[in-house]
């Protein structure tokens, strides 16, 4: 087991002016035995920076550590890293114990004996031991997935790498193997980097997340902490579903005033200092609707969820999304009075879009839901 | 709709018509030959012919070996084509790998140039390869009609085109799992081709059966020769026995038909199924 350390990583395709720079100077460290997402729109450089870890890219610049160790020169088969594939990478033309077995059969010396008990032992603790003599095509996707676990984890790898391994399964399935995966990752205590454009799965199992966009990192850390105190307006936007509510508002003293009418004055104004305009967020969770208040939207959509409803409404021509609770019904076209606590909200530089002001409040129930 | 379905009709009427008789075009020959074989001469020569099979097979195959070598010419071919087919498949894919999954200096303007020696006919590069080939020596041997052939464009170009299909992440995955770059393309690669590399080796088995005018430069003794070779040797002495050229050509095809039977569930298996999730 390992703890990664990337400094200064960066990648660059091409040369002169064709040059491409995928991700750019990317300094991160994932410590032993911990579950690191990588996440954010796809082209931000999370897989690029996968990729290098791997040894798959050779690195332009910067080095990557397995503890002591400077891989950065390594080839792949020399890292002890394995890695699972979007697409799973199955070897067509061989069974499942010969898929999983391959890597054992051509970088350590087993036994074809040994190699067979080991393969035994993964396909046991994946529960896939009936399939060992069929082809990948005869299997599901959620099969094809399973062995291909099995490949990465029968190695017993420093590193295990995953590039989206659910994106290609189902919604029920998804979130089932998220949580063996999670499980399976606790137990094995294997430090894991894991890439996925999916911000409620890199919420759900990251131990970390890194939010990545355009090669750069924008911001590392625990998932509540990344919601609750983002770095800067993409963090926030990408992170949170439903996604924030933003828009511009003017600042005059400690008064905002936004799109619709909208105004709020804040009791600290500190964050508004010298301020003409700033970027407003509201997470939706936050937005309460009231019979009475200062601020007015018009209802578009309401959207029941159940356990919940989603309010649609609009600011002008801003959307403004609020989650209410399942008993308020309101109905298209309504106007309809909300309110939020200063606590809650986020205030974002207009320019570079770094947080002025994050949630300061304690997160309230419906924000931890949020979070999950 | 009737006469939607009637239109239909005479469509899929037309295209049987047509196929029926693109595949009679083809089979009569054939099968002219094969009766041709089992006829005495004077009866395959009267008018009109005799359309079914005759009883003189035997007798023509006796006369046949007698007079000429063509058992061994069969060897001959036999043998040239399994070795030119094996090594020439080796070749081939492992230039179309390259070609399709790595990157170097020049890869385009080296594929392109191979692609480019396509337009020189065979019979151009006759004289030059009967003169490079009595310079270091090698007339009248199988490896001079073996080697010059090796590296065939056509087949590097079907490979290259078929490796490209080849998602880079299977190849990814071995190179994790330690394959060494043979390994993967030993292992991985070529086994994912299958069917590519069974059309292949069936096209560049038929190029070398049916290769005439090359062997018959280089090879002068009559017990090198390759069918082709023996074949036309059947027609120059004497006079023309049509009775043995047929019988000749009969078996010469027999070699060629179970490499095709052998062959040709390859093309049908879609061996790459379930490697990917799409």
């Amino acid at each position: 087991m390992a703890r990664i350390n990337l400094s200064d990583l960066t990648k660059v395709y091409g040369t002169g002016g064709d040059s491409v720079v995928a991700v750019e100077e990317v300094s991160l460290s994932v410590t032993d035995g911990e579950f690191l997402v990588l996440v954010g729109p796809s082209g931000c450089g999370k897989s690029t920076t996968l990729r290098c870890i791997a040894g798959l890219e050779d690195v332009t610049e910067g080095r990557i550590q397995f503890g002591e160790r400077d891989v950065t020169e390594y080839q792949a088969s020399e890292r002890d890293v394995a890695m699972v594939f979007q697409n799973y990478a199955l070897y067509p033309h061989m069974t499942v114990r010969e898929n999983i077995g391959f890597g054992l059969k051509l970088s350590t010396s087993l036994s074809s004996a040994e190699i067979h008990e080991r393969v035994d032992d993964v396909a046991g603790t994946l529960g896939i031991s009936e399939l060992l003599s069929d082809k990948p095509k005869e299997l599901s996707g959620g099969q094809q997935q399973r062995v291909a676990l099995g490949r990465a984890i029968v190695r017993e790898p420093e590193v295990f790498l995953m590039d989206e391994p659910l994106s290609n399964l189902d919604a029920k399935l998804r979130s089932d193997m998220r949580t063996e995966l999670q499980e399976l990752q606790e137990h094995l205590g294997v430090t894991t980097v894991y890439v996925t454009h999916d911000q409620t799965e890199a919420m759900a199992m990251g131990d970390r997340i890194a939010v990545m966009d355009g090669g750069i990192l924008q911001q590392v850390g625990p998932p509540e902490e990344v919601y609750l105190d983002p770095a800067n307006e993409f963090v926030a936007d990408f992170i949170g579903s439903p996604s924030i509510n933003l828009f511009t508002a003017d600042v005059e003293g400690a008064t905002i005033t936004g799109p619709g009418g909208f105004a709020y004055e804040l009791d600290d104004s500190t964050p508004l200092r010298d301020r003409k305009r700033v970027r407003v967020g509201i997470r939706p969770e936050d937005i309460r609707l009231v019979a009475d208040g200062t601020n007015h939207a018009d209802v578009a959509v309401v959207e029941p969820m159940g356990n919940e409803n989603f309010c649609y409404m609009r600011l002008d021509d801003h959307e403004l999304t609020a989650r209410i609770a399942p008993e308020q019904r309101p109905e298209a076209g309504d106007r309809v009075a909300f309110s939020f606590e200063e606590g809650s909200l986020y205030l974002f530089d207009v320019d570079d879009g770094e947080a002025l002001k994050t949630k300061t409040s304690e997160p309230t129930e419906s924000a931890v839901e949020g979070v999950r | 709709m009737r006469k939607q379905r009637q239109r239909d009709a005479v469509w899929k009427f037309l295209t049987y018509s047509f196929v029926i008789v693109m595949t009679l075009g083809m089979m009569v020959p054939l099968y002219w030959m094969m009766v041709a074989a089992t006829l005495p001469q004077e009866e395959f020569l009267q008018f009109p012919p005799r359309l079914y099979p005759g009883t003189a097979f035997f007798d023509n195959l006796a006369v046949l070996h007698e007079e000429t070598d063509f058992l061994i010419s069969i060897w001959n071919s036999v043998f040239i084509a399994v070795v030119y087919t094996v090594l020439s498949v080796l070749l081939c894919s492992m230039a179309g790998f390259a070609f399709a999954k790595y990157e170097f200096r020049f890869k385009e303007p080296i594929f392109y140039t191979i692609l480019a020696t396509l337009i020189l006919p065979i019979q151009l590069l006759v004289i030059p390869l009967f003169l490079m080939m009595s310079q270091i020596g090698w007339t009248d041997t199988f490896r001079a009609i073996i080697i010059p052939w090796l590296a065939n464009p056509i087949g590097i170009f079907l490979m290259r085109q078929n490796m490209k299909s080849i998602p880079d992440a299977l190849l990814e995955s071995a190179r994790m799992d330690g394959a060494t770059e043979f390994q993967i393309f030993y292992r991985i690669a070529l086994p994912a081709m299958r069917s590519s590399v069974a059309a292949l080796a069936i096209i560049l088995f038929l190029f070398q059966w049916d290769l005439f005018l090359y062997p018959l430069v280089i090879l002068e003794d009559s017990a090198n020769y390759t069918i082709p070779v023996a074949l036309s040797g059947l027609e120059e002495s004497r006079r023309v026995n049509f009775d043995q050229i047929m019988v000749a050509s009969s078996l010469a095809i027999i070699p060629m038909a179970i490499l095709f039977l052998i062959l040709q569930k390859q093309f049908v298996s879609g061996i790459l199924a379930g490697s990917l999730k799409e």
